[in-house]
């Protein structure tokens, strides 16, 4: 690493410059007090830097990101329909109309179902998968890319494909479980078995996602730690649960927040699971979720207003799971290590 | 470090790429060309939407060589519902719509009670080209023509001749005929075939017979003025029919268009269906292989009409009347006979229904049946047409789903009617 | 690890490498056979001979080679723009002092918990007020940036970054941007890679605003490979040779963006 300042000979240094941030534990000694502008530049550096870093990121983020939230926001206070347009101020009519919907519990219902029975199994899967993949495998590359693979299906084949397993009279599932004697499942028709066709959907399609991120933060944990809890005589299993989970908590909170996230958003899986023309989860909207009403409201029953005050009522929901999650996790975590 | 300045490199590389190529990208990402048509010395273009397919392809080719001043271009999307996402959208935005804008039947009502959204297209010159109760789904409320019908979906009965053999039922197409005038007739046949016929249910969906029998309701949702009322007398004959058969085992209980019903047709799963024209290819795809098809020229209720689109012209465009030109000509006789013949979409104009071209078309899988002639006495065979005022299409996705909850088992016909009665008022 | 992994963890991996190629191989067979095989669902267990006639007339029906072309250069461009300013922003918020670090950072993560399909407006109408609908900078613009690159980055980084070292370069008199690109920067690469892989892949899966925003002879390939779909008889082997074939270039992407993980994962470790 350069160093730009020019030792000016003589005078010890007794004291450090101040800046933000931790004092060090030894100053520096045997160098010249630095120039009263450089230590100015060097304070304003640190004092905007960060301001500068981030606000790229949120310069674009308010023009594309924020707009379109504020315009939702907008709308979900106004009688708007979407071929119409604008029409008077309801204030919160929209979102009691939509509370009141004979439908909205249900599809509430089912999206906190299909999310626990998705996000559950997954997170588990993932890190374990990604725990596989931590190891001196032949053909690593292979091995990893592989499991991204659902993510480049196309979504026709998806559909076909979950479409011919999942078919509640001449599917191939029930025709195998027939095979052993099982009756036929309804897995469009039950409420419980469509949740859990359109969970093994999300996963199939997600798992490997979410095992890369977890390997990334698994591959950062030095591997000495490991040799010397080897050492000391500590198992694979026990080096996993009580090292590698502990250490890799940040990426937890990350996958744990961004599954409840997207775990209640699930929107495209049970649009392709449902083959009525009205895609709305089915005949009774038995595996209909909110995001699902949402495209209801405003593409099909042509109502912006209803939609966008559903989209803000999901938020609320996503972020009650998203705080209780993050809590959760974090309380887990402190149980198993020390950070 | 040797690693570090390789590192340093390669981030910043990719920081000048990515710059690079965002400057590019706009640069040459194709400028600013909106999709409704631009003028460029002299030329317009105008672009057509489509969805599925309407044959124009030829069309396009046809006009583009014979016009200078006015080029043609088609922009096409797979499915309506796509397309409709995409419409919806852009008026919604209020521009990015292209000239022309095909809608699919159902969704006109929609449509034509949006005020000021679509061009009036009423043209004297064109009186009398369109079949009279195709012409009036394009009217709207105020006596406007929104749109120019293309094709429709007149049925007619497929059956399965080898499975009516295996029943004792009589396999020509003109006796079949005979026996199918109402829908009374049909159904008491239906109950004779699947008394002979265990495995097997008589049609293919409730929804499908639904579909059917709706269609020659006057007002099975809405009445003239718009007023929602689906306790109707009609409306409940219908449900009683369709629901009572469904205990009678005439109905394979399974969603049209499913995965399941598509394996249905290879597993003997019924013997009849309403057939309008577009249906044959897919009955041929879906049923490849297996022998006995045919199709009789008869509807019980005297004729039904599945579909149909139309073409409007949105009033965002630039290029207004010269896209009234260019729908007038594509909705012509001539020109959707043309199609018809490229991609089967049945015509809705009165001389094409007499041209040769329709007269004259068989098909082999349906062994070797005049389709052509069946279909254009069914088409004249329509008389009532329903009346679709704009929650139409939102109250028939709700009746469907009803039909299919008693289908799958999940709800008894009363308790399903009566959730559809709530469904209804909560549209709103 | 100096273990070598045994039966076991090879016997789990294959077993989930082949749940997970399973469908793209199926979807493969589909696009092989005639349309009306393809129709039934589930195809025969070996390729029938049509692949390549089949992606011949995808490719011919429909404008295939502009469509990838097009999605390489959206997917690619988005991808860095996303690794570059989501890594100094994670960075940010990860080292970084800085007054309102913490509200921000949950701001940002809330914004994700909103559906996107509603936005597509909004969108429309932000393009159509600057001019670029019709132009595939209307589909590079929304992706710029992503929360969830933040959010990444910054969590990833926490860790990956030992605050000594940090403290060790700034001791050094080196300047924040020094310290970012000689400490932050590399230790990042890992994550940047996987955040670039991630937002390429969906990018290039992206279709409902790609088939807004877009004319019809300037598309992106998954509005390219809908019109496929026309039609009421669904030709499925057209649609699934077009999609597979598609997918293709994602493959290739696959394979050297792996060789870059597992080298990047190596070099990146930069623990004392």
């Amino acid at each position: 690493m350069s160093n730009s300042t020019t030792s000016r000979g003589g005078g010890t240094q007794t004291v450090s410059p101040p800046r933000e941030g931790p004092r060090t534990a030894s100053g520096p000694t045997g160098r010249a007090p630095r120039p009263e502008w450089r230590r100015r530049l060097t304070r304003l550096d640190v004092r905007l830097s960060p301001y500068l870093y981030i606000s790229p990121f949120f310069l674009l983020f308010l023009v594309i990101g924020m707009f379109p939230l504020a315009y939702t926001a907008w709308v979900s206070v106004h009688d708007w329909s979407l071929i119409g347009g604008k029409g008077e101020f309801v204030g919160l009519d929209n979102f009691r109309e939509v509370l009141d919907n004979p439908y909205f519990t249900k599809q509430l219902v089912n999206t906190i179902s299909i999310f626990l029975i998705s996000s559950v199994p997954q997170i588990v899967i993932a890190v374990v998968l990604a725990a596989l993949l931590d190891n001196q495998l032949r053909g690593r590359t292979l091995w990893r890319m592989s499991i991204l693979l659902p993510f480049v299906v196309s979504p026709v084949a998806v559909a076909i494909i979950f479409g011919s397993l999942y078919g509640d009279r001449y599917g191939l599932i029930n025709e195998l479980l027939g095979h052993v004697g099982i009756d036929p499942i309804g897995w469009h028709t039950n409420r419980f078995a469509s949740h859990v066709a359109v969970a093994t959907m999300v996963n199939w399609r997600w798992t490997g996602y979410n095992a890369l991120i977890f390997l990334a933060a698994m591959q950062a944990v030095p591997r000495e730690l490991y040799e010397s809890a080897a050492i000391d005589g500590a198992g694979r299993v026990r080096q996993f649960i009580s090292m590698t989970l502990p250490m890799i908590r940040p990426t937890m909170i990350f996958v744990v927040i961004t599954s409840t996230i997207g775990g209640l958003q699930i929107f495209a899986e049970p649009r392709l699971f449902d083959e009525t023309n009205a895609r709305n989860g089915g005949s009774d909207r038995q595996f209909g979720t909110i995001t699902m009403l949402i495209y209801d409201f405003g593409w099909q029953l042509r109502d912006l207003g209803r939609a966008s005050a559903t989209a803000w009522l999901l938020f609320v929901v996503i972020c009650a799971f998203g705080i209780a999650n993050f809590l959760l996790i974090r309380r887990i975590g402190s149980l198993g290590g020390d950070r | 470090m040797q690693t570090s300045r390789t590192r340093r490199f390669r981030l910043a590389s990719s920081a000048l790429l990515a710059l690079t190529l965002a400057t590019t990208a706009a640069a040459c990402g194709g400028g600013d060309d909106d999709s409704s048509g631009s003028s460029a010395d002299g030329v317009t273009t105008i672009s057509v939407a489509t969805f599925n397919e309407f044959g124009y392809e030829g069309l396009i080719d046809e006009w583009n060589e014979s016009h200078d001043d006015i080029k043609l271009e088609q922009v096409k999307v797979g499915t309506w519902d796509d397309a409709k996402a995409n419409l919806y959208t852009k008026l919604a935005a209020g521009s990015g719509l292209s000239d022309i804008e095909a809608i699919e039947g159902d969704a006109m009502p929609a449509i034509l009670a949006e005020e000021g959204a679509f061009e009036d297209l009423t043209n004297d010159e064109l009186d009398g080209r369109w079949l009279p109760w195709v012409e009036e789904k394009a009217l709207n409320g105020d006596g406007q023509m929104i749109g120019y019908p293309t094709d429709i979906g007149p049925e007619g009965i497929c059956y399965r001749s080898d499975l009516f053999k295996k029943a004792g039922l009589p396999t020509d197409r003109e006796e079949v005929a005979e026996l199918m005038g109402t829908w009374d007739d049909y159904f008491a046949l239906g109950e004779d075939f699947v008394e002979k016929v265990p495995d097997t249910a008589w049609y293919d969906s409730s929804g499908g017979l639904a579909q059917a029998m709706l269609n020659q309701v006057a007002n099975p949702f809405e009445t003239d003025d718009n007023t929602v009322a689906v306790e109707n007398d009609e409306l409940q004959a219908v449900w009683a029919d369709v629901t009572g058969n469904i205990e009678k085992g005439l109905s394979t209980k399974l969603p049209q268009w499913s995965d399941d019903w598509t394996a249905s047709f290879q597993n003997d799963g019924f013997a009849t269906m309403a057939c309008p024209g577009w249906m044959l290819g897919v009955v041929e795809g879906n049923a490849e292989g297996v022998k006995g098809w045919d199709i009789a020229n008869v509807f019980p209720g005297g004729g039904g009409n599945w579909g149909g689109s139309f073409l409007t012209v949105p009033s965002q465009g630039d290029n207004i009347e010269e896209a009234k030109e260019v729908a007038a000509w594509l909705t012509a006789p001539e020109q959707q006979v043309t199609a018809f013949a490229d991609k089967g979409t049945f015509p809705s104009q009165v001389e094409a229904l007499e041209s040769d071209q329709v007269t004259a078309a068989t098909n082999t899988f349906f062994n070797d049946a005049p389709t052509g002639e069946i279909l254009a006495e069914r088409a004249q065979a329509v008389t009532v047409q329903p009346y679709k005022g704009p929650k139409y299409s939102d109250i028939l996705q709700a009746f469907q789903a009803a039909i299919l909850r008693v289908d799958d088992g999940s709800q008894d016909a009363a308790e399903s009617w009566d959730q559809f009665v709530t469904d209804v008022e909560a549209l709103g | 690890m100096t273990r070598r992994p045994g039966f076991l963890v090879y016997g789990l991996l294959t077993a989930f490498v082949v749940g997970s190629a399973a469908p793209l191989y199926w979807s493969f067979l589909l696009g092989s056979h005639t349309k009306e095989i393809a129709a039934q669902g589930v195809p025969p267990l070996l390729p029938g001979g049509h692949f390549w006639s089949n992606a011949e007339r995808a490719v011919a029906t429909i404008p295939f080679w502009k469509a990838i072309s097009n999605s390489l250069l959206v997917s690619t461009v988005t991808a860095c723009s996303v690794v570059f300013f989501c890594t100094l922003a994670g960075y940010a918020f990860a080292k970084l002092r800085f007054r309102g670090r913490g509200p921000l950072l949950v701001f940002v993560i809330a914004t994700m918990a909103v559906p996107t399909q509603l936005g597509v407006v909004p969108l429309f109408i932000l393009m159509s007020e600057f001019g670029w609908t019709g132009s595939i900078t209307s589909v590079i613009i929304p992706w710029l940036v992503t929360a969830f690159g933040v959010f990444f980055m910054r969590q990833y980084l926490v860790d990956a970054v030992p605050d000594e070292l940090i403290e060790a370069a700034r001791m050094d008199g080196c300047s924040q941007i020094r310290i970012f690109w000689h400490v932050a920067a590399p230790a990042a690469r890992p994550a940047a890679a996987i955040l670039w892989l991630f937002t390429f892949m969906q990018v290039w899966t992206d279709f409902f605003w790609p088939l807004i925003a877009l004319p019809h002879d300037n598309p992106t390939v998954q509005v390219a490979l809908n019109q496929l779909q026309s039609g009421f008889f669904k030709d499925y082997s057209l649609v699934l040779a077009g999609t597979t074939l598609a997918t293709i270039p994602l493959l290739v992407l696959f394979v050297l963006a792996g060789r870059q993980l597992v080298s990047g994962i190596m070099q990146g470790a930069v623990k004392g």
